[in-house]
């Protein structure tokens, strides 16, 4: 058990270009630690994370432009990816085989995220609408309006009772799944919210904007429980840790900020990328924080547990 | 007054007049004050202001020459305006804006590739500013760098993806085009391939007893692979209207002979 934050391994030239997005997952059938990528050269690559380093599994082909966004089913067996190319694609990570590929329509694939019970895939349309996808049948299954702007970010509560969306104006809106109400809307950021992501309990929801700022609000109150500053750029993306204390963030400022949600004090900052860092995650336990970005490199990080 | 010219951005159209006016005063005040400050006895003070002074006016000279600039440019001077921004460039050589205008001109110049040079400074000093990417990406298009233009209008894209001109308009058009050099691309590559195996025939390289069938077959082989290679050579990549490629046999040209192994196309292979 590592005692202090550092650096703990560098994948270099992951991909030919930009790597935009980043996710992690556990298989539940053999425990093994799934990485999946994605990047600007249309590829999207699955690496195993054993003995302390990543192991390229699969490079999968299939779309046309870059990928935006990947997320992966919670019991670690499929990864969906969504790019320009307006498709969402669903791969085996067994395999390394295409399931499935969705066409979402122009402009309607941005962030990808899976349902907590792994049965849909949401994604933010470019008219304010919050598309549901089943996963089973492809298709689209319905859609949450929330009457506004290009949606960049999703995030479903871990309990399953909510989904957020964080639109291109720096709106946030919550939805209650049960009935597809629009719960509250949160004039939160008056610029882009690039990422979301609740606590795993669910009560709180951090936000991370261009405006540079990451914001808690307390879910069931709808309150702003905290502003934060400290990166000098545009917040990219934000990712909770499983301990329900901390969470990550990263910017264009090329930093990786770890951050304790109780005190909301910055506890540790990561210099280790040369260029914007697009994508942070945390693995299942928070012992290990994913970073990746525009200088092609995946980093893996040292939690203190 | 600045209605003729139509480009995208128009730099100077957000500083009015009195804005300007009162920009040459402040330069003009901070040059009569600066001497007169160098009289105090304190000098690390007074050289540290002196070099304050001395930047402020640099960027103050350098935003009236943008302006006179962009003025030029409104009346379609373009190279009179490009000579300003040079200078302004001069001045202020890590202003991310200036770059951008000048590229914008150069291309209406037909400069290709100084376009494409100057927009590279621009997303070089702000690479999180959508609109120099879409700038570098058409100055790249103009110069035929398809896959690079392809890859700025990505960029831009991701920066500001409800920008419906950059889907619609740039990346639309850039990948259609992309999409239209592979098909040629792939077509010359197979026409090459054929022509290689007719004169390297795999079929030729072992020996044959001379008077087997195998001989015969072989030479079919050849004579087919040579039909196909007319044909692929009488055939073209064809980009309609709308963008649709489809491949053309041109029709004049197509005979019989060609379509059927000949007796002479024996020979020939015999010959080898």
């Amino acid at each position: 058990m590592s005692t202090q934050y550092s650096i703990l391994f560098k994948q270099e030239h992951a991909h030919d270009d930009a790597i935009w997005t980043a996710a992690w997952g556990k298989s539940e059938a053999d425990g093994s630690e799934t990485i999946v990528t994605g990047s600007l050269d249309d590829m999207v690559k699955v690496w195993k994370w054993s003995d302390e380093k990543l192991e390229l599994q699969w490079t999968l082909e299939g779309h046309q432009l870059g990928v935006v966004s990947v997320d992966i089913s919670h019991n670690g067996a499929i990864a969906a990816s969504s790019s320009l190319d307006a498709h969402i694609r669903l791969w085996d990570l067994e395999s390394g085989k295409q399931i499935k590929s969705m066409d979402a329509g122009p402009v309607d694939a941005w962030t990808v995220a899976f349902s907590p019970d792994s049965k849909y895939i949401a994604t933010g349309s470019h008219l304010g609408k919050v598309n549901i996808f089943g996963v089973e049948s492809g298709k689209k299954e319905f859609s949450l309006d929330t009457r506004g702007k290009f949606i960049l970010s999703i995030a479903y509560s871990p309990d399953g009772k909510y989904l957020a969306s964080g639109a291109i104006d720096g709106i946030i809106n919550i939805f209650d799944i049960a009935t597809g109400k629009l719960l509250h809307t949160l004039e939160g950021h008056a610029m882009p919210i690039r990422s979301l992501t609740f606590s795993p309990d669910s009560q709180l929801l951090v936000t991370a904007s261009d405006d540079g700022y990451i914001k808690i609000y307390d879910v069931q109150h709808a309150n702003l429980a905290g502003t934060l500053s400290g990166h000098g750029s545009w917040v990219l993306n934000v990712a909770f840790s499983p301990d329900d204390t901390h969470f990550v963030s990263s910017s264009s400022d090329k930093s990786v900020k770890v951050w304790d949600a109780s005190s909301r004090a910055c506890i540790n900052t990561f210099f280790d990328h040369q260029d914007q860092v697009w994508s942070v995650k945390y693995n299942s336990t928070g012992s290990k924080i994913i970073s990746a970005g525009d200088d092609r490199a995946i980093h893996i990080y040292d939690c203190p547990m | 007054m600045m209605t003729s010219f139509g480009w995208k951005r128009k730099a100077g159209e957000k500083v009015s007049k009195s804005v300007l006016q009162e920009f040459e005063a402040n330069a003009k005040k901070a040059e009569d004050e600066g001497p007169s400050q160098d009289d105090e006895v304190d000098w690390m003070h007074a050289i540290k202001r002196r070099r304050e002074v001395l930047l402020e006016d640099c960027a103050a000279k350098s935003k009236r020459l943008i302006d006179e600039g962009s003025l030029l440019a409104e009346e379609g001077r373009h190279w009179e305006a490009i000579n300003k921004w040079d200078e302004a460039i001069q001045l202020t050589p890590d202003n991310p804006l200036l770059y951008e205008m000048k590229s914008q001109v150069l291309t209406i110049l037909q400069e290709v590739f100084p376009a494409v040079k100057a927009a590279e400074m621009a997303v070089k000093y702000r690479p999180l500013w959508w609109e120099g990417w879409q700038t570098l990406g058409r100055a790249q298009l103009n110069l035929g760098e398809v896959d690079l233009a392809v890859r700025s209008f990505q960029v831009a894209i991701h920066l500001c993806p409800s920008e419906r001109s950059l889907w619609e308009d740039d990346l639309t058009w850039a990948w259609k085009l992309q999409k239209q050099q592979l098909a040629v691309k792939e077509k010359i590559q197979e026409e090459e391939d054929t022509k290689n195996q007719i004169i390297n025939a795999p079929e030729l390289e072992q020996d044959y007893d001379f008077e087997s069938d195998e001989v015969v077959a072989a030479c079919m082989a050849v004579a087919e692979r040579q039909a196909r290679y007319e044909e692929l050579k009488r055939t073209t990549v064809v980009i309609d209207t709308e963008g649709n490629i489809t491949n053309m046999t041109s029709r004049e040209e197509e005979s019989e002979q060609t379509a059927t192994p000949s007796k002479e196309q024996f020979i020939k292979a015999r010959g080898l």
